[in-house]
């Protein structure tokens, strides 16, 4: 059995999935309603008492998507991280804090590193199975554009070589990512540090030019000033990576002689394998360090795994006491329409026929407020994306996924049995004492 | 036709001891149009529900071959709707619905093969008592007389033998009382059907065979009108 479950595609196990979910309502509703016709009942009943029942419907469709959307917009940050961290296979820096390094290098979050060396850096660049060893210079800014020096190729690589203009050819361009508000042709001059601590006049001989704009990557590098890193090395007034007589050269190989230090190396290896054989390479006691980002976010993931789960308890918790107090609610409705059901019963209804117009008057609001619940939801985790966007700039976006939709599916069959319960309760009454009332 | 009914020693309790109605016997002929008056709270509306099934009592209630109170609440209630059609003072319709479908109500809770005979049937009882234009109507804009034809046609619909009616001229004027209390008598006496209708008012139980009086939860009188 379970051997036919895992040769299923996701998709068929997905619906397959949802359907047992909502079987036992669906059970249930057929066993309830069979052989019966309560709907032109029930619809007068919902339009008697449509005040209520609107607003039952709204407190269950907000309770619903909110849960939802918490639950999408999660996933979506989780996804949109990792996408952040896509480009960045291998990250080796000096020995320290994984996640400090990270939030550095991957979404650029300041941070004081300690410097590899340039025979570190030559020995990395000049490894037979590295392809790209690009160096990260951090530390400048521009406004509220971090000012990064790296290598042409890592720049390109970025952009996925969509860069409207061109790439940089001396060490006074630069190229804006997709949110700087700097045009091609406008000139600027970074400062030293990030925020309210910068050093506006510190580089204030220095005037770059933005030759190139780089097309959107749904990262915070969209909000970056990438320019070469040896610009960022003369800035300092240090030396920029090649001996004297090459001066002018732009890009890699560096002298190690003349590299001024990086905080944090990005490498691409020659093959899938040969990271994890750098990888242990370059993790080196007091030496260096080398990690994988997306590692680092995947052991994050698992540390907020739990307070996923235990937030999606509380959003089932959440929805469950609304489902409750709309069955009471239901229940204290049911008293007004006491008269009706004595009625029913005294032409003659059977229990059941009673007991499935009052299920369907709940099943239809509960139905009504999840499937309203699902677009609020849908709605909320756009907005909540949006927000998140525009404040860190990792492009989230949360599309309603399967685990939602079995959430709603769950929420929805509880929800359905449990509104037997007013219903069963609405056939205890007596017919003659609802007749008189 | 008609279910004829036969009482023995009917006691329906009121809790405490106390006993509602007691009624040692009353025997009434299959098509009977019989009234049962009395004063407020004197046993007359337990009477009625007494005789549909509603309440537990101890003795007996046999309606034609059926002894009402041997049977389960289920099946007295599956008894109702096939042989007893009820009227109540305040009509007790479903106000959102419109006369058609309030008439054919019971058709719902009816099997489906049942159901397009039982709406044709309410739509005639409709056409009879003058509400044939009017079937797509919201009930909630007829008068309280029309209100009334409505809910007579849906206890007819399911061509039941016996109709007990609560007082059912009691919330209209006289006119439309008069124009109410003609209709049903005719129905009645046309179909063959028992009629039992609890009421104060005179123009009806004058229009019966036959007028219970009861008082303090005991038959005192039972009298043959002129009707």
């Amino acid at each position: 059995m379970s051997d036919l479950w895992y040769s299923l595609p996701a998709l068929a196990q997905d619906i397959a999935l949802t359907f047992a979910l909502l079987l036992p309502a669906l059970l249930v509703g057929a066993l309830v309603l069979r052989g019966f016709a309560p709907w032109p009942l029930t619809r007068a009943i919902l339009w008697r008492f449509r005040g209520a029942s609107v607003m039952f419907v709204l407190l269950i469709a907000i309770s619903v998507g909110m849960g939802i959307g918490l639950l999408a917009q999660e996933r979506g940050l989780r996804r949109g991280t990792a996408q952040a961290a896509d480009k960045f296979d291998l990250v080796v820096s000096a020995p320290g804090s994984e996640l400090s390094v990270m939030l550095a290098a991957v979404f650029l979050q300041p941070t004081d590193m300690p410097l590899l060396d340039g025979a570190t850096y030559d020995e990395i660049a000049s490894h037979e199975n590295v392809s790209v060893a690009a160096p990260l210079a951090f530390g400048d800014s521009y406004g509220d554009a971090p000012v990064i020096g790296t290598t042409a190729e890592f720049a390109r690589d970025l952009a996925d070589d969509r860069i409207e203009g061109r790439m940089w050819q001396a060490s006074d361009e630069a190229l804006a990512g997709a949110l700087v508000p700097l045009g091609v042709g406008e000139s600027f001059t970074p400062a030293h540090g990030h925020g309210d601590a910068a050093e506006g006049d510190a580089h204030g001989d220095a005037h770059l030019r933005i030759v190139g704009r780089m097309a959107p990557t749904g990262t915070p590098w969209d909000r970056a000033i990438l320019l070469p890193v040896e610009a960022v090395w003369e800035v300092h007034g240090l030396a920029n990576g090649h001996a004297p007589e090459r001066a002018g050269q732009i890009g890699p190989p560096f002298d190690p002689d003349y590299f001024p230090g990086t905080p944090a190396v990005v490498v691409r290896a020659e093959a899938l394998w040969a990271n994890y054989a750098l990888r242990s390479e370059f993790t080196r006691d007091r030496e260096t360090m080398a990690f994988f980002p997306g590692a680092v976010l995947a052991g994050l993931y698992a540390v907020l795994g739990d307070i996923r789960q235990v937030m999606s308890l509380m959003a089932l918790v959440t929805q469950g006491l609304v489902a409750a107090s709309v069955l009471l609610g239901l229940f204290i409705l049911s008293r007004l329409f006491r008269r009706q059901i004595a009625l029913l019963r005294a032409l003659g209804a059977p229990a059941r026929f009673v007991f499935a117009v009052v299920w369907s008057f709940g099943a239809a609001l509960l139905v009504a407020g999840a499937g309203l619940g699902l677009l609020t939801g849908v709605a909320a985790a756009s907005v909540l994306s949006r927000v998140v966007t525009a404040r860190t700039d990792i492009l989230v976006t949360a599309p309603i996924g399967w685990s939602e939709i079995h959430f709603l599916a769950g929420f929805v069959s509880l929800t359905l049995l449990l509104s037997l319960l007013p219903a069963a309760i609405v056939l205890r009454q007596q017919v003659v004492d609802g007749l008189r009332a | 036709m008609g279910l004829p009914l036969t009482i023995s020693e009917l006691v329906v309790p009121g809790g405490k001891g106390r006993v509602l109605l007691s009624l040692p016997k009353l025997e009434l002929p299959a098509g009977a149009l019989v009234g049962v008056r009395g004063p407020s709270g004197a046993g007359k509306s337990t009477l009625l529900y007494a005789l549909a099934g509603l309440l537990e009592a101890e003795g007996s209630i046999r309606w034609g071959e059926t002894e009402l109170l041997r049977l389960g609440a289920e099946r007295r209630t599956r008894f109702r709707a096939d042989n007893i059609g009820m009227i109540f003072q305040d009509f007790l319709l479903f106000e959102e619905l419109d006369a058609g479908a309030n008439a054919a109500l019971t058709a719902l809770f009816r099997p489906r093969r049942e159901r397009a005979a039982m709406r044709l049937r309410a739509s005639k009882r409709l056409s009879a008592l003058g509400l044939g234009d009017h079937a797509g109507r919201h009930v909630s804009s007829f008068s309280g007389g029309e209100r009334q034809r409505v809910a007579i046609a849906r206890a007819m619909a399911a061509e039941a033998p016996v109709l007990l009616a609560d007082e059912p001229t009691a919330s209209l004027d006289r006119a439309s009382a008069d124009r109410l209390i003609d209709d049903l008598v005719h129905l009645a006496r046309d179909s063959g059907t028992t009629l039992i209708a609890v009421s104060h008012d005179r123009h009806l139980t004058d229009r019966m065979d036959r007028v219970l009086t009861i008082t303090d939860g005991a038959l005192l009188g039972d009298e043959a009108t002129a009707a």
